[in-house]
């Protein structure tokens, strides 16, 4: 056992500290030429980085004073875009990869519908084939990014002969194509939107977007929203790209807010709590050094870590009493020199309830845990083996 | 960076889980009136000296086998979960004073001796408002004819009424001073508390010109260094009381049927289980990092353990109630074991500093950082 995280001379690390002092302002596309953005990939696209290299990578960026290139693209570059490693084709790679990679394509996730967000396996978009393309006709919602994206990952209904979750298929679909329209959805911060509705009027899809086979769109998605939770369980607010507690103990220090015995109590359990998150964090890449496969750890994690966050910035807004209530009144000066929106303590505390809804609700992820880990008996889904059509006949209809 | 445990610690884990689940028997404590030496005390802690356990943290040249804190808490893990009953923790406690604090000849004279079994120790440090932490003026110290001598009482002793010897803190002139105490003496008579955690003794010594044995280091050498020793151990029995807890709530909600299903079907279970899983994740981090820090002398071990100690132990008491409450009435009964490790839970959080008290420190050390 060694917890040890690698040395500041780390040849590693020395030698991406030189490219960053040699290249101070990188383009994306520099940073994939020299597979920073993906490293965790194999070569030619990253360069088959273990954990620890990824996080000597992660920290100078850091350093660099640059955004994570996974913070920029994150739905292709951590999420979504590693499976066409396994279920893309040559010709899908070449079109599509060195763009999203570069950071000049990005992408979005067209996930969770009106009447589908834990229960996604319900979801009723659909791709009908027709010739050399498929056409698609529904509509998605919660889509991050899809009003500055190129490219969409859809999940997709593309037989409705079969029970729901076998059904599923998914696209890489360019989000300029005629008949996607996007709108914004201003959520209860009242900020510029980081969501989207995203309907669909009869859009062709080429047949060579479809990712993998169809059918395959369930087991892709599973694989996805795994990934998507490891990297947002970290320990602070907003998924953990937000302030954190050890952010929260050094501002109540400077401010003398400390003094009140009551937020010390309070400040010193989240501080507790964080530092094991971070334990936890690097418990997980440890455990991918070893080779030991990726477990439900995701979804424990963010169980522990999205009320974490949300804890921390409600304690900041506490402390700051009346003045807290003012529009974009922060307890403090945003982390990291507020280059990211998430930076900020006041839209960090007006985005507090998503933090436990997006990326598997709080009682979802519960779920999983007590099924999948502990064995206790699975929830009942009474549409699960009933074909879609049917079920659309059916009484089992109100369930979906 | 590598998390995982090596072979020989899963080796040493394994042996001690494979020796207390044959030897520990809870039954005997079920029985209203019972007390910590009913469930085989002193003989527990004669076969675990046999597996050398007494001498663990004891350095080869006195006779001990020299392990690491990785590997004590491998096996305090396994005395955790299964509650054994025995005079452990007063031995770690006193042997860890005496190691830091006695001169050689000392540490020559006592530590061989408990290293083979023979001697047990118990360390003396709070009085009676519990306050381990000094300056501690409920027994002093004063030179006499032969030497120093204690008056006055420790309380909450773990271990005291089966040590040979006692290590006692006593104000000499305002300071907290160390001293090693012939336990079997006539100055010093040792009264067991009713104490509710009945998988413990706990005690309250009293001092009446007792003759004592200065130890050579200060409180600042000395208690700083076993603290952290002593809140790793009560962490890591936590943590691994917590797993305990977690599986027996499992393996109840299972088995147990109502309205048709077994009650783990029930969201309002599984929840509050995924829950308890999540806090013991937590908590089996938290101490294995405290044991590294510790080991390695690390920066971080003195603030690792005061988060392992307040984690462990507050998760270990949420935890133990959760557990009552999934069991329904018959876990409030005094035939199960459920309140064996509410009681624990609710002892370890108490001991040597309370979760807030630890939380307190944290942030001590985070502003002394900070300036």
């Amino acid at each position: 056992m060694d917890f040890n995280l690698p040395p500041e001379n780390d040849p590693r690390r020395l030698e991406i500290r030189a490219f960053f002092e040699a290249n101070p302002r990188p383009t994306g596309r520099q940073l994939a030429e020299r597979g920073y953005t993906v490293p965790h990939w194999p070569r030619p696209w990253g360069l088959g980085a273990d954990p620890e290299l990824q996080l000597i990578i992660d920290e100078e960026f850091d350093r660099a004073g640059l955004q994570a290139p996974a913070r920029l693209n994150p739905v292709a570059l951590n999420n979504c875009a590693q499976s066409l490693l396994s279920h893309g084709t040559d010709a899908q790679r070449e079109r599509l990869l060195p763009p999203a990679l570069a950071m000049e394509e990005k992408w979005c996730m067209l996930f969770s519908e009106p009447s589908a967000g834990s229960d996604l396996g319900a979801l009723r978009l659909t791709a009908r084939r027709e010739d050399d393309h498929y056409v698609v006709r529904g509509q998605k919602i919660w889509t991050s990014l899809a009003h500055k994206a190129q490219i969409g990952v859809l999940v997709a209904r593309t037989n409705t002969n079969v029970p729901k979750h076998a059904g599923l298929s998914q696209f890489l679909i360019d989000m300029s194509s005629p008949g996607i329209n996007v709108r914004p959805i201003i959520d209860m911060s009242g900020n510029e939107n980081e969501y989207n509705e995203v309907f669909f009027d009869d859009v062709k899809v080429p047949a060579d977007r479809l990712l993998g086979k169809e059918g395959d769109g369930w087991a892709l998605t599973l694989a996805q929203l795994q990934t998507e939770r490891v990297a947002l369980s970290k320990a602070g607010a907003i998924w953990g790209t937000g302030p954190s507690a050890r952010d929260l103990v050094s501002e109540l220090i400077a401010s003398g807010g400390i003094d009140d015995p009551l937020i010390r109590d309070e400040v010193a359990k989240l501080y507790i709590e964080g530092e094991i998150l971070r334990l936890l964090a690097y418990r997980t890449l440890s455990d991918r050094m070893n080779a030991k496969p990726a477990g439900p750890e995701a979804a424990v994690r963010k169980m522990v870590a999205a009320p974490h966050g949300q804890r921390i910035v409600d304690l900041a807004k506490r402390v700051q009493g009346m003045s807290g209530l003012i529009t974009g009144n922060g307890a403090f000066e945003p982390t990291n020199g507020g280059r990211h929106m998430f930076d900020d303590w006041d839209y960090a505390f007006w985005f507090n309830p998503a933090v436990t809804l997006g990326v598997g609700t709080q009682e979802v992820l519960k779920n999983i845990i007590s099924e999948r880990v502990l064995g206790l008996p699975r929830e009942a889904d009474p549409t699960a083996k009933t074909p879609w059509a049917e079920l659309q006949k059916s009484k089992l209809k109100t369930a979906v | 960076m590598n998390f995982a445990l090596s072979e020989d610690h899963e080796l040493l884990r394994d042996s001690a889980r494979g020796f207390l689940d044959k030897e520990i028997d809870l039954a005997p404590l079920l029985v209203p009136g019972a007390t910590v030496k009913d469930a085989r005390y002193e003989a527990n802690w004669l076969k675990m000296a046999e597996l050398g356990w007494a001498g663990l943290v004891i350095p080869e040249e006195f006779g001990g086998s020299g392990m690491t804190l990785i590997d004590l808490t491998m096996v305090v893990n396994e005395v955790g979960r299964t509650l054994a009953p025995s005079p452990m923790l007063g031995v770690l406690g006193g042997t860890w004073a005496l190691l830091k604090g006695g001169s050689d000849e000392q540490k020559a004279g006592v530590l061989s001796r408990v290293a083979a079994g023979e001697l047990k120790l118990a360390l003396a440090v709070a009085d009676s408002n519990g306050n381990a932490d000094g300056p501690g003026s409920d027994a002093k110290a004063s030179v006499g004819s032969k030497g120093h001598v204690i008056n006055g009482s420790k309380s909450f002793v773990i271990d005291a009424a089966a040590a040979g010897m006692l290590v006692v803190t006593a104000e000499t002139n305002g300071a907290r001073e160390w001293f090693l105490v012939d336990a079997e003496q006539n100055g010093v008579q040792v009264e067991t508390l009713a104490w509710r955690d009945v998988t413990r003794q706990v005690c309250t010594v009293h001092f009446r010109d007792a003759a004592a044995e200065r130890l050579e280091a200060d409180n600042a050498t000395i208690w700083p260094w076993v603290r952290d020793r002593i809140l790793l151990v009560l962490a890591a029995e936590s943590a691994a009381g917590l797993q305990q807890t977690l599986t027996s709530s499992v393996d109840y909600a299972k088995e147990r049927v109502a309205f048709g299903k077994p009650i783990g079907a029930f969201q309002s279970i599984k929840h509050v289980l995924a829950g308890m899983f999540g806090a013991s994740e937590c908590a089996n981090t938290a101490v294995l990092f405290a044991a590294w820090a510790l080991t390695e002398n690390d920066p971080k071990a003195s603030i690792s353990t005061a988060i392992a100690k307040a984690y462990c132990t507050e998760a270990y008491v949420t935890a133990t109630n959760q557990n009552i409450q999934i069991f329904g009435a018959i876990g409030f009964t005094w035939e199960m074991k459920n309140h064996l490790y509410f009681k624990r839970a609710r002892a370890n959080a108490e001991m040597f500093g309370s979760p807030a008290r630890q939380r307190e420190r944290v942030i001590d050390i985070l502003r002394q950082k900070a300036a």
